[in-house]
């Protein structure tokens, strides 16, 4: 096992809201928070999304971060405003560089 | 349905934020109606969204310098400084089913209103999706909205004066130092009432009152024993804990 490094990403997204993403790893994801000024309504679908973030390999595919994003929105029937799926896949990916 | 119309009140910032999560469990259970409510804060406060950290966004030596408290709100979005003679805040607590499925549309509505209160003050606004108001390119008004048990809730800020050098103070601007240039870049993005109208707080809420009643049935009311109770518990229990204040 390597060593845990904490990596962070912060952009404003196309959607219009800023979003970042701090995470813990070594070969796969230990720690996962996302924060930002986004809506999410119900709000505590966040936790599902960060929950499955944990234990995803480093090299995690965009394709499928937004598979596993939009899967929980869906299955929430979550609104996400000022962020999608896509955009916060991109953020997560640059955080796991 | 009728509505619950509550005068302008002066609450800190834990007892207003409280105040509106009772009422939404009250406005759920039926034991009150839709509510729209106006209030200022004191001590003047920061707040800041529902998925916001607020080591990132605050500083929080000089809140505590200033006496300007700290809360995280209900809603998403980003932080705000509210200061006592600089804004009139209100929020609109109903069911859901009572606004657009739509959620920009939703805050287009209740957005709406607000730009009728300020063309009635001689100000031309436009609602800026997601959550804004423009008057004449430059930010006015912010609300955030949360939808829960079925219970909209949307608050939000109209500005009525500007203190950018405190604002840029309890805000952490990327920790820089805070320069003129920051001000006059704030100053091209953000305006108030102020700036627009020479018409008093007092005339500027009288003129937002009529423009969220205008059309509906409503009578002026207080808050039941009940949710002043709820209000206490949650102010004290959630809202000035740790455990909320940190939770992201």
């Amino acid at each position: 096992m390597g060593v845990n490094l904490i990596s962070y990403s912060s952009q404003k997204v196309k959607e219009g809201k800023i979003v970042k993403v701090e995470a813990q790893f070594d070969n796969v994801i230990r720690k996962f928070k996302i924060s930002g000024d986004f809506f999410l309504h119900p709000e505590e679908v966040i936790d599902d999304i960060e929950k499955s973030m944990i234990d995803l390999k480093r090299d995690v595919s965009f394709d499928t971060l937004v598979h596993k994003i939009h899967k929980i929105v869906n299955d929430h029937d979550a609104r996400m405003i000022g962020l999608s799926p896509e955009s916060l896949a991109l953020v997560i990916r640059e955080a796991l560089k | 349905m009728k509505w619950r119309v509550s005068g302008i009140e002066t609450h800190d910032a834990y007892f207003n934020m409280a105040l509106d999560e009772a009422i939404s469990e009250s406005v759920r259970e039926g034991s009150s109606s839709p509510t729209i409510r106006f209030y200022n804060w004191s001590p003047n406060a920061v707040s800041i969204g529902y998925f916001q950290s607020i080591r990132d966004e605050v500083n929080l030596e000089v809140c505590k310098e200033l006496g300007v408290d700290c809360i995280r709100r209900w809603t998403g979005g980003g932080a705000v400084y509210h200061d006592f003679d600089g804004e009139i805040t209100y929020s609109v607590i109903a069911p859901a089913s009572m606004f657009p499925k739509n959620i920009i549309e939703s805050y287009g509505l209740i957005c709406g209103w607000l730009v009728k209160g300020l063309e009635s003050l001689g100000i031309e606004a436009e609602f800026k999706p997601v959550n804004d108001i423009l008057v004449k390119a430059k930010k006015i008004s912010g609300s955030a909205q949360t939808r829960r048990g079925g219970i909209l809730l949307q608050h939000g800020t109209l500005l009525y004066g500007l203190d950018l050098k405190t604002m840029f103070r309890v805000l952490n601007v990327s920790r820089q130092k805070i320069t003129d240039k920051m001000i006059r870049s704030a100053q091209e993005r953000v305006t108030c009432v102020g700036m627009h109208s020479k018409r008093g707080k007092k005339e500027v809420y009288e003129a937002i009152v009529n423009a969220f009643t205008e059309g509906k049935d409503y009578e002026y009311g207080t808050w039941s024993i009940d949710e002043l109770a709820r209000t206490r518990e949650l102010s004290e229990q959630k809202y000035k804990s740790d455990a909320w204040m940190y939770l992201r």
